[in-house]
């Protein structure tokens, strides 16, 4: 397993690039834009630390990239590293999802149909009762993760393992940084 | 790192679950390979050498299904001879025969893991029967099982092949005899493995017709590998009592590795250990998941709401081409904090790189113009430079401690001030950028 603390500096890096440019690109910014930027850099840092071998870091960096401005900040901090995975997240961004999103919608038609036709002859018994639990939060788990909706069971609860660590890193980090600022506030200087 | 999180696992799991039936699937697998591995027994027949000789020419055939013919052939072959020659061995026949399936098992199993060679396999198969039958007979019984199915790893559920290995060498011939038949038929009924099922009975009618009567309890206890050129299956053994549908054993398959994750979910997430069932973890993981969101969107409303500004740059601490290049931004956010913590260098330099980030980084006032002033002064950003190598070296602090470091360090500060014990050359931009910092504040 990675070593958190050096993933930890990993996303700090990253996020301090990301927000650099932020703040490059706009001088006065109002406060939810400022969290605004400072959410998305912080999830761009976090996606790019895994540099897209996980599923849920690919769909979000695709997700982030559709809006234009976060385009200069994935380009930026992504900068160091290969330009295909640049280029695979922006082509998927545009059109990749969109077309197993169909493919899906589509399958689910089907699955539905055939539902509705076997639905007289479903017994209700404690075994499906537990199934339809399981389905329903694996719905919702779905909805959670990032890219989750295209992934099979095993594989989703892989990339949500991979994403809970994802997420305490980041969760660690912004918390310290908080505390320290607000800490140094707080705290008047002597030197000042 | 993500593929080798299943490797992980299993490797964690696998040590502690040897020998007892209650081992999942994939468990025993990894326990059998690696007590294969262990044995390196070099027992050999002449027949097994000459055996060997021919696997080590057919082995450089590069067709899996072609190396498997061979394989199969070439034991017939080795049986017969076997038993005209060691008539003892009739005794451990069954055994002879489920070690030979087994052999096969694990040389397509070999192929999907990449490891071991094809004759290697071989080696071990035969050997085992010939040095330690009783042994043998020990695990045949403790490890029963009715049959063996392949599954492909990529696709979904979609091909299957199927093996048969019986090894209840209590069962002989006319009980085998009715379940293949009736695995057979069954083969003809799924619509899956249609393509296999044909190879599958041409097979068997030619080793059948190959093989003399005695050889034809073997043969027949032995598996049958139908070829498949995708080289990724996963080797899966139907337990005793259990059925032996592909279906279903690939649903095991597929269950018992939702719930191996599912158990690393569970020591991740803080509170899962009481709940048992899927249902209620699943429940728990989405409010950890839901939780943990919501914190990184406070979070950063906290952050914005402190900084007046979005500028936070201490990273040029971390970038080592920054000063090379001196182009980007400018490692100097609260000169006199970075001072101060040039000042702790001789200290530890773990946490050294922490601390300078997260001081910087809560300072947050610097403006860009400002940072182009400070390009001027080169030697205040040596110097952490040089802390900075030292301190990627370590890259071991975790955060817990970092916290309490970080209080020291603070205290640290407010007590020393600005005491300049920078390098011996502090240059005057240096002075100019603690004027700068004055003025802010």
């Amino acid at each position: 397993m990675r070593n958190p603390s050096s993933l930890k500096q990993e996303f700090l890096k990253k996020w301090i690039k990301g927000l650099q440019i932020c703040s490059a690109t706009k001088k006065k910014m109002s406060i939810m834009e400022r969290r605004k930027a400072i959410k998305v850099s912080a999830d761009i840092a976090m996606a790019s630390t895994r540099k897209s071998t996980t599923y849920w870091s690919h769909a979000l960096m695709a997700n982030a990239s559709k809006d234009d401005t976060n385009k200069i900040i994935i380009e930026n901090i992504l900068g160091n590293d290969d330009d295909n995975s640049k280029r695979i997240i922006f082509k998927k961004a545009s059109m990749g999802i969109s077309m197993s999103q169909k493919r899906i919608v589509r399958s689910k038609k089907i699955v539905r149909n055939s539902c509705k036709i076997s639905r007289r002859a479903r017994k209700i018994s404690p075994s499906t009762i537990a199934k339809k639990l399981v389905k329903k939060r694996t719905q919702v788990l779905k909805s959670l993760v990032p890219g989750g909706e295209y992934m099979d069971d095993a594989s989703l609860i892989k990339e949500t393992l991979d994403y809970i660590i994802s997420l305490r890193v980041q969760v660690d980090v912004m918390r310290h940084l908080a505390n320290n600022a607000s800490h140094e506030i707080n705290d008047p200087k002597t030197s000042s | 790192m993500n593929i080798a999180l299943p490797e992980m696992l299993h490797s964690i799991t696998g040590n502690g679950g040897n020998g007892s039936s209650e081992m999942t699937v994939l468990e025993r697998q990894r326990a059998r390979m690696k007590w294969q591995q262990q044995q390196e027994m070099s027992y050999f027949n002449e027949q097994n050498d000459q055996l060997m000789n021919s696997f080590h020419h057919t082995s450089e055939a590069q067709q899996f299904h072609g190396l498997i013919n061979v394989n199969d052939q070439s034991l017939n072959e080795l049986v017969t001879r076997a038993i005209k020659s060691d008539p003892s061995l009739e005794n451990n026949w069954g055994d002879f025969g489920n070690t030979g399936t087994e052999g096969f098992g694990y040389v397509s199993v070999g192929v999907g893991h990449g490891g071991m060679s094809h004759p290697s396999e071989m080696n071990y198969a035969i050997s085992r029967t010939t040095s330690c039958p009783p042994t043998m007979a020990e695990n045949a019984v403790s490890t029963v099982k009715a049959k063996e199915t392949i599954l492909s790893s990529n696709r979904g559920r979609e091909s299957f092949k199927k093996r048969k290995a019986d090894k209840n060498q209590h069962l002989k011939e006319v009980a085998e005899e009715e379940t293949k038949e009736k695995k057979l038929k069954e083969y003809v009924e799924e619509g899956d493995s249609k393509v296999t099922t044909e190879k599958y009975s041409n097979k068997r009618s030619a080793s059948n017709s190959n093989n003399s009567k005695e050889t034809s309890d073997t043969s027949k206890e032995k598996s049958k590998i139908t070829e498949d050129k995708k080289p990724d299956y996963i080797h899966v053994r139907a337990r005793r009592g259990q059925a032996t549908d592909s279906h279903s054993l690939a649903e095991r398959v597929r269950r018992e590795k939702i719930s191996e994750r599912m158990r690393f979910l569970q020591d991740l997430v803080p509170g899962c250990n009481k709940i048992t069932g899927k249902a209620g973890m699943l429940d728990e993981i989405i409010n950890y998941v839901q939780s943990l969101q919501r914190q990184v969107e406070f979070l950063s409303m906290k952050l914005a709401a402190v900084n007046p500004r979005l500028d936070i740059d201490v990273d040029n601490f971390f970038n080592k081409d920054i000063f090379a290049t001196s182009t980007s931004s400018f490692p100097t956010v609260g000169a006199g904090t970075p001072s101060e913590m040039l000042s702790m260098a001789p200290r530890q330099f773990n946490s050294l790189q922490q601390i300078v980030s997260s001081s910087g980084l809560e300072m947050g006032i610097l403006n860009l113009s400002e940072m182009a002033l400070r390009r001027t002064t080169s030697a205040p950003v040596l110097n952490p430079e040089l802390f900075l190598d030292s301190s990627g070296i370590n890259q071991v602090q975790s955060f817990p401690t970092w916290n309490t470091d970080l209080d020291n360090m603070y205290a640290m500060e407010l007590q020393q001030g600005r005491s300049a014990q920078f390098l011996p050359h502090p240059c005057t931009g240096f002075v100019e950028a603690e004027n700068d910092l004055k003025m802010e504040m």
